[in-house]
């Protein structure tokens, strides 16, 4: 005999483990994006908080003021239509260059011995263990023209003049390419190591080339990993803002960094907040086409 | 069955249906002294051996006796430490897998999850470079001889496991091997299908005359499937033959033992005469006596080799005066079409009979602790020396 506790919870239970992570992302994640929602169709004010309030009451009425000025000074100042253009863009091609550098990577791991596999894997996390800043300010030692770099190319005698690379956006590509690499590589990994080794020798077998196998059997079989570290490297690049404002110039125009002088050095929360959603927007955009593309692979 | 003009049907000359047993007959694929170590370990252990154009070859073995490795080689996946391989007369050791004018099907199928079906028996295809149109065509004679029409556009993961294994069969005959290799094909298939699979197996052999090696740790799918028989014993061949003779004249215990089950009675020789043996069996608690010779020299250890079903066995004593053994039946199964009898000897040795049901409940059946006797037809044995 059940006791009443123990129906519910065969019939709740379900429910009950997806309750705990729901309750998490609507409390940390959606919450605050609907401040941030609100706030974008404010004015700014000078108050503390620094904007208008959208509800107010005036004689037992409720008045909702909407704001969408915001936005269309997104659209109206070129500034912004480029921020977010330019973020695109390096994101884009840094996205590429982890992957033509990553997949190589996790080929090799996913087939190298057990013992090596181990040791290689430990290289790729490794760098998870200084501070993500203190990486990138070695970056600046290696790219200044006093830097690493210069220096080894100067006496090699191969330029007679030092490099100008840090804050330039060639600096930011290889801050995030480096910086986001491990994201294409684990996923990758994960996905080339599940390959089945009897299918290239299938494929082999019916008269495929090494390298046609892997163009016919290997990539196929590993896009949902090409997908999935594509996704982790993207999107986090679009919002950068540490990696531009330390090794890219005054040219470079990237979407994090405009948010931050916004909300820090002009205090428009409301302008700020009609950024943030504005890139929130841009981004769902690829996640959910992406994710068709890999349940259509699924299926 | 309708095949197509391209797949030329072979008819079976008798005078050449056992070409092993012709010493003019080339064979198809020579393998010589073929050795394959892993490390330390040697899989395959200098193994010669010679199979015909158009038969169906099986390999035989427990795991572990490198009947596997044996065919990863013949396919080119392996590289062979020492020795040689021919086939069709043409030497194989600088011959790539994707080069060599065999095709494999795998334990596991191996098709390609993320192709259709029709794409994954078109795969060979595409890669020679053939035109598209016959391509299709020929993959959609494939299916037919498969009995897969109408299959082509599904995914690998909404067959059922025996259309996989259609699925395999055809990927690995669409490019038209000399020889195709088969490792263990009927393995993933329940016992029902595996039976009906056996003969549709023979059957697409026979139509098409292709040469089959089949590797299998299955001894009656080797008898059903096969023209001939190797059985390997770690990394070497023990025996080669036609399935009856390997089953009715093992030349040793551990073919004896693997293919079917068998009864053996160790003992030493008593009496060795040209064309008549008395063996002395501890085991068997009697003397064996044998109608023919065998080579061996006196108070030698031999075995007498005696499968279930050539015992005779009854209630009341025969009356034979040799080869009568009497004991005590301690297990009766009853498996339908006939029954096993274990039957405990004085000695101590536990003896398996079978009797086939020929009655529907015969009037006094033996049972249970019931005291027997068993005999034997006097060529009914085989005495083995090893």
């Amino acid at each position: 005999m059940m006791s009443w506790f123990h129906r519910q919870l065969a019939k709740h239970g379900r429910n009950l483990v997806i309750a705990v992570p729901m309750i998490w992302l609507i409390v940390f994640f959606l919450a605050p994006f609907f401040v941030v929602f609100k706030i974008s169709f404010a004015d700014i004010a000078r108050a503390r908080p620094p904007y208008t309030p959208l509800f107010s009451f005036e004689d037992g009425r409720l008045l909702i003021a909407l704001s969408f000025e915001n936005y269309a000074y997104l659209w109206d100042d070129t500034l912004y239509i480029k921020a977010y253009w330019s973020s695109i863009k390096i994101a884009f091609w840094s996205t590429v260059f982890a992957l033509l550098i990553g997949y190589p990577m996790a080929y090799v791991i996913a087939r190298a011995s057990d013992t090596k596999r181990n040791l290689l894997l430990m290289l790729v996390i490794l760098p998870f263990w200084t501070s993500f800043l203190l990486r990138v300010y070695a970056w600046i030692g290696f790219l200044k023209t006093q830097g690493v770099i210069n220096a080894l190319l100067l006496k090699i005698g191969i330029i007679s003049e030092p490099l100008i690379m840090l804050q330039t956006d060639f600096a930011v590509y290889v801050g995030i390419v480096y910086t986001y690499l491990p994201f294409m590589i684990l996923p990758l990994y994960a996905n080339l190591t599940k390959l089945d080794n009897t299918l290239l020798e299938a494929a082999h077998d019916l008269g495929a080339s090494k390298l046609m196998s892997f163009l016919t059997v290997t990539l196929p079989l590993s896009l949902p990993g090409i997908i999935a570290g594509c996704m982790l490297v993207f999107i986090p690049a679009i919002g950068e803002f540490v990696i531009p404002a330390l090794l890219g110039g005054p040219d470079t125009l990237m979407i994090g960094k405009v948010l931050w002088t916004e909300f820090f050095n002009n205090r428009d929360w409301p302008v700020a907040s009609a950024v943030a959603t504005a890139m929130l927007i841009l981004l769902v955009i690829p996640i959910m086409w992406m994710r068709r593309a890999a349940e259509e692979e699924v299926s | 069955m309708e095949t197509s003009p391209q797949l030329h049907m072979t008819q079976l000359d008798p005078s050449t249906q056992k070409p092993w047993l012709n010493g003019d007959v080339k064979p198809f694929i020579r393998i010589r002294n073929l050795t394959k170590k892993f490390g330390d370990v040697v899989a395959v252990n200098n193994v010669s051996l010679d199979i015909y154009e158009n038969e169906l070859f099986s390999l035989l073995g427990g795991s572990g006796c490198g009947k596997s490795t044996l065919l990863r080689m013949l396919a080119g996946f392996e590289t062979p430490t020492e020795g040689t391989i021919e086939i069709d007369g043409q030497d194989m050791s600088h011959v790539a897998a994707h080069e060599r004018p065999t095709n494999m099907m795998f334990q596991s199928y191996a098709l390609f999850p993320h192709m259709n079906v029709a794409k994954n028996v078109g795969y060979g295809l595409r890669r020679d470079g053939l035109p598209k149109a016959e391509i299709d065509e020929r993959v959609s004679e494939m299916l037919k001889l498969v009995q897969l029409e109408g299959y082509g556009k599904r995914k690998p993961s909404q067959l059922s496991g025996g259309q996989r294994q259609r699925v395999a069969l055809a990927r690995a005959l669409i490019k038209r091997p000399k020889l195709l290799l088969l490792d263990e094909p009927l393995g993933a298939l329940d016992k029902k299908l595996r039976e009906e699979t056996q003969f549709e197996l023979i059957n697409i052999q026979e139509s098409l005359g292709v040469t089959f090696i089949v590797v299998t740790h299955d001894q009656e799918e080797a008898m059903t499937l096969s023209t001939r028989i190797g059985v390997m014993d770690i990394g070497t061949i023990a025996q080669i033959g036609e399935p009856q003779e390997v089953y009715e004249f093992p030349q040793t215990r551990y073919v004896a033992d693997f293919i079917g089950s068998v009864n053996m009675f160790e003992g030493r020789v008593k009496k060795d005469s040209p064309n008549a043996v008395i063996i002395d069996s501890v085991d068997a608690g009697i003397d064996i006596h044998v109608p023919h010779g065998v080579s061996c020299s006196p108070n030698q250890k031999l075995w007498f080799a005696l499968r279930p079903e050539k015992f005779e066995i009854t209630a009341t004593k025969p009356k034979a005066t040799k080869n009568v053994i009497k004991g005590v039946v301690e297990d009766i199964a009853y498996l339908g079409g006939q029954s096993v009898y274990l039957v405990r000897l004085s000695g101590g040795k536990l003896v398996r009979t079978v009797r086939a049901n020929r009655d529907r409940g015969a009037e006094k059946p033996i049972t249970w602790e019931q005291t027997v006797y068993l005999t034997w037809a006097p060529s009914a044995g085989v005495v083995l020396t090893a």
